[in-house]
C-alpha cells in the first residue's frame, strides 16, 4: 500500500499536465492559422498600402467598398444565389431523404451512387457542368440553343446576359448562367443535405407516423404536420450550413462561369478574389472579408445555439 | 388472382423514383466520361452528338463508334523511355501536379490525425480548466470557412517568404494552412470516437502498472484506429479537393497542387473538351474509388462531425 503511494506521486503530476501537452499543439496550430489571421484581417481592413508602407486610414476602406457599384450588385447576386441554392437543395434533399427513409433492400446502393458528387471537388463539378453548356459544342447546348425549343434565339448559358431587372437595381430575374450555377451547386450539396435530413428523419419515431396514419392523415399531412415540425431544428441547421457554404464557396464560380458573362454571376466570395488578387486592393478586400466573416459568425453562433437548445431538450 | 398488395406497389414506386434520381445524379459524370473518350472530330460538331456512333446512313450504328483516347494521350503525354516502363508520362498534370497533391494530402492527413488524436483523447478523458470553453471554441472555429482568412494568410506567407528563413518553403506554409483549417472538425470527430471507448479499459491498464501515456498508446489508440482512419481519409479527400488556398498561396509551378493545375489546364484547352474531361477524370478517379471502397469510414466520420457541427 505504502509503495503504491510513493510511486504514484510523480506520476500524478505528469498526469495533471498530460492533457495540457496533448492539447498544446492543436491550440498553437489553431491560433496561428485561424485566430491570428482573423485579427490580421481586421488590421488590414483599417490600413491602406502606400508606396512607403501601410498607412492607417480608419474606416475609409469600408466606405470606399460601399461606394463601389459592383459591391451592391454582388450583394444582390449573392442573395439571389443563396435563396435559389438553399431552397432547391433543401426541397430536393427532403424528397430524396423521404424516399430513402423507407427500408429498401437497395438503400445502400442508392446512397453510394447519390454520394459520388460529394467527393468530387467543387472545381471539377464546375468544369463538368461547364462542358455541358460550352457554346455550340456542349451536349446541353444542343438543346438549350435550339430556337425552336427556346424562342426567340435559344439560350446560350455561358454568354447570355441578365435580362432587364424587375426591381430597380436588384439583379432579378437572374442570368441563365446564375440559374445554372445554382443547379450545379445544389447538385454537389445534395448528398450532404440528404444525409443530414435522413438522419433527423430516422429519429422521428415510426409510432407517431403510424398512429396519425390510422387517424386518416394522408402522406402530405404527415409531412406537413409531423415531419417538418419535428425536424425543424435540423432543417434550420441545414439551411444555415448551406448558406455558410454558399457564401464562401468560390471554386464553382471560378471554373463554371468565372463571374461572367459580364458580372452576372459575380458573388461576394468571387468579388473578394477580384479585389484582393486581381486589383490588389488589399484594404478593401480585407474590409469585404471582414463583412463576410461577420455574416459567417452570426450563422455559426445561431447554429450553435440551436444545437445546444436541442441537446438540452433531449 | 394476380394482385399486388398496395405496400408492394409502394415499394416499387419508391425504387423507381430513386433509380430515376440516381440516373439524373450521374448524368454529369457519365457525360464527362463520354466526352473524354471522343475524338476531336466528334467534339467540334454542330449540333453535338451524345454518342460518336452515327454514320451518314444510320443515326446509331454500334459498329461504327469512333471512340478515342486522344484526350488521355494529350493529358498524359507519354514518350518512349527506358526506365522500368517502356514509356514515361510527361504531362504536367501527372508528372507534377498529382504527385504534389498526393504529398500535400498525405502530410496534412498524417499531421491532422496525430494532432487531433492527441487533443481528442485529452478532451474525451480529462476535465481541466477551460475544457468546455475550448471545446465550444473549437466547435465554433470548425464552421469558419477558409475564404475570409485567406487574404491575411496570403500576406503572412509573403512576409515569411521575405524573411528568407532556412528550410522554409511554400509547401510547409500550405500544409500548415490545411492542417489548421481541417484540424477543428477532426478534433471533434476524434473526441466522439474516444468517447465511445469505455474508460474502464484504460483504468484497468493503469492499475496493472501501465503509465497513462502508455495506456493511451497501447489500449486506446488501437481501439480508436478505425476512427483515426476515418479522419485520415476525410482530411485526405478534403485537401485533395481544395482549390482556392492552393491557388492563392502557391506561386511556383513545380509546387502547384492538382486542382490548380487543372484550373490552368481549363484556360489552355478552351475548345478541346475531350482533353479537359480526361484531366478531370484522372484527378477525380482516385478519390471516387477511395470513397466507394471506404464509404463506411466516410459516413462514420461525417455523422460524427455532422451531429455536432
Amino acid at each position: 500500500m505504502q509503495r503504491t503511494e510513493t510511486r504514484r506521486r510523480p506520476r500524478s503530476r505528469f498526469r495533471n499536465l498530460l492533457p495540457f501537452w496533448l492539447i498544446l499543439p492543436t491550440v498553437v496550430v489553431i491560433l496561428a492559422i485561424q485566430v491570428y489571421p482573423a485579427f490580421y484581417t481586421v488590421w488590414l481592413s483599417l490600413h491602406q498600402r502606400e508606396p512607403k508602407g501601410w498607412e492607417y486610414v480608419g474606416l475609409d476602406n469600408f466606405s470606399r467598398l460601399f461606394r463601389m457599384g459592383i459591391f451592391g450588385e454582388s450583394v444582390g447576386h449573392t442573395i439571389v444565389f443563396l435563396i435559389g441554392y438553399t431552397t432547391l437543395t433543401l426541397v430536393l434533399g427532403f424528397i430524396i431523404a423521404l424516399l430513402l427513409n423507407r427500408k429498401l433492400k437497395l438503400s445502400g446502393l442508392y446512397i453510394t451512387v447519390l454520394f459520388v458528387p460529394w467527393v468530387i471537388a467543387d472545381i471539377i463539378v464546375g468544369i463538368v457542368f461547364r462542358l455541358l453548356v460550352v457554346p455550340d459544342y456542349g451536349l446541353l447546348s444542343g438543346i438549350l440553343q435550339n430556337p425552336a425549343l427556346f424562342p426567340p434565339n435559344g439560350i446560350s448559358v455561358l454568354t447570355a446576359t441578365r435580362p432587364p431587372s424587375w426591381f430597380g437595381g436588384f439583379p432579378f430575374p437572374p442570368a441563365p448562367a446564375m440559374i445554372y450555377l445554382i443547379m450545379a451547386s445544389a447538385w454537389r450539396a445534395l448528398p450532404f443535405t440528404t444525409l443530414l435530413l435522413l438522419a433527423a428523419m430516422q429519429t422521428v419515431s415510426n409510432e407517431i407516423i403510424e398512429s396519425s396514419r390510422m387517424d386518416g392523415a394522408n402522406g402530405w399531412q404527415v409531412v406537413r404536420h409531423i415531419l417538418i415540425p419535428l425536424m425543424l431544428p435540423t432543417l434550420v441547421v441545414a439551411l444555415f450550413s448551406l448558406t455558410l457554404g454558399g457564401m464562401n464557396g468560390v471554386g464553382m464560380v471560378f471554373s463554371l462561369t468565372g463571374g461572367g458573362p459580364g458580372t452576372s454571376t459575380e458573388v461576394l466570395s468571387y468579388l473578394l478574389y477580384v479585389l484582393g488578387w486581381s486589383q490588389l486592393e488589399f484594404g478593401r478586400a480585407a474590409a469585404l472579408a471582414l463583412l463576410i466573416a461577420v455574416v459567417n459568425w452570426a450563422l455559426i453562433l445561431a447554429t450553435l445555439r440551436i444545437t445546444r437548445v436541442e441537446e438540452r431538450n433531449q | 388472382m394476380f394482385r399486388i398488395s398496395r405496400r408492394r406497389l409502394d415499394v416499387w414506386m419508391v425504387n423507381i423514383a430513386l433509380v430515376i434520381i440516381c440516373f439524373f445524379a450521374l448524368i454529369p459524370v457519365a457525360t464527362t466520361v463520354l466526352i473524354s473518350f471522343k475524338g476531336e472530330r466528334d467534339i467540334i460538331r454542330k449540333p453535338p452528338n451524345i454518342l460518336p456512333c452515327d454514320t451518314p446512313e444510320h443515326a446509331f450504328d454500334p459498329s461504327a463508334c469512333r471512340w478515342s483516347v486522344e484526350g488521355y494521350q494529350r493529358v498524359l503525354a507519354p514518350r518512349p523511355g527506358n526506365g522500368l516502363l517502356p514509356f514515361v508520362l510527361t504531362g504536367n498534370i501527372v508528372r507534377i501536379y498529382i504527385p504534389n497533391s498526393f504529398m500535400y494530402a498525405i502530410s496534412t492527413a498524417l499531421l491532422v490525425v496525430f494532432l487531433s488524436g492527441m487533443s481528442g483523447y485529452a478532451f474525451s478523458r480529462y476535465r481541466f480548466r477551460g475544457h468546455g470553453v475550448m471545446l465550444v471554441g473549437i466547435l465554433a472555429i470548425l464552421g469558419v470557412p477558409l475564404l475570409t482568412n485567406l487574404l491575411a494568410l496570403y500576406h503572412m506567407g509573403v512576409n515569411i517568404r521575405r524573411a528568407q528563413l532556412p528550410f522554409y518553403d511554400d509547401r510547409l506554409f500550405l500544409i500548415a494552412v490545411y492542417t489548421g483549417f481541417f484540424l477543428p472538425l477532426s478534433v471533434w470527430i476524434a473526441k466522439g470516437f474516444f468517447d465511445a471507448i469505455p474508460r474502464e479499459l484504460e483504468e484497468a491498464a493503469v492499475i496493472d502498472g501501465c503509465s497513462p501515456f502508455g495506456a493511451l498508446l497501447r489500449i486506446s489508440m488501437p481501439l480508436a484506429l478505425p476512427g483515426l482512419m476515418a479522419i485520415f481519409l476525410l482530411t485526405f479527400v478534403n485537401v485533395w479537393n481544395e482549390f482556392i488556398a492552393g491557388y492563392l498561396l502557391v506561386a511556383k509551378n513545380e509546387l502547384k497542387p492538382a486542382m490548380f493545375g487543372l484550373y490552368e489546364f481549363l484556360g489552355q484547352n478552351i475548345i478541346n473538351l475531350q482533353v479537359i474531361a480526361a484531366a478531370c477524370i484522372l484527378i477525380a478517379l482516385p478519390i471516387v474509388i477511395l470513397f466507394i471502397f471506404a464509404r463506411r469510414s466516410f459516413f462514420a466520420a461525417m455523422m460524427e462531425g455532422a451531429i455536432k457541427g
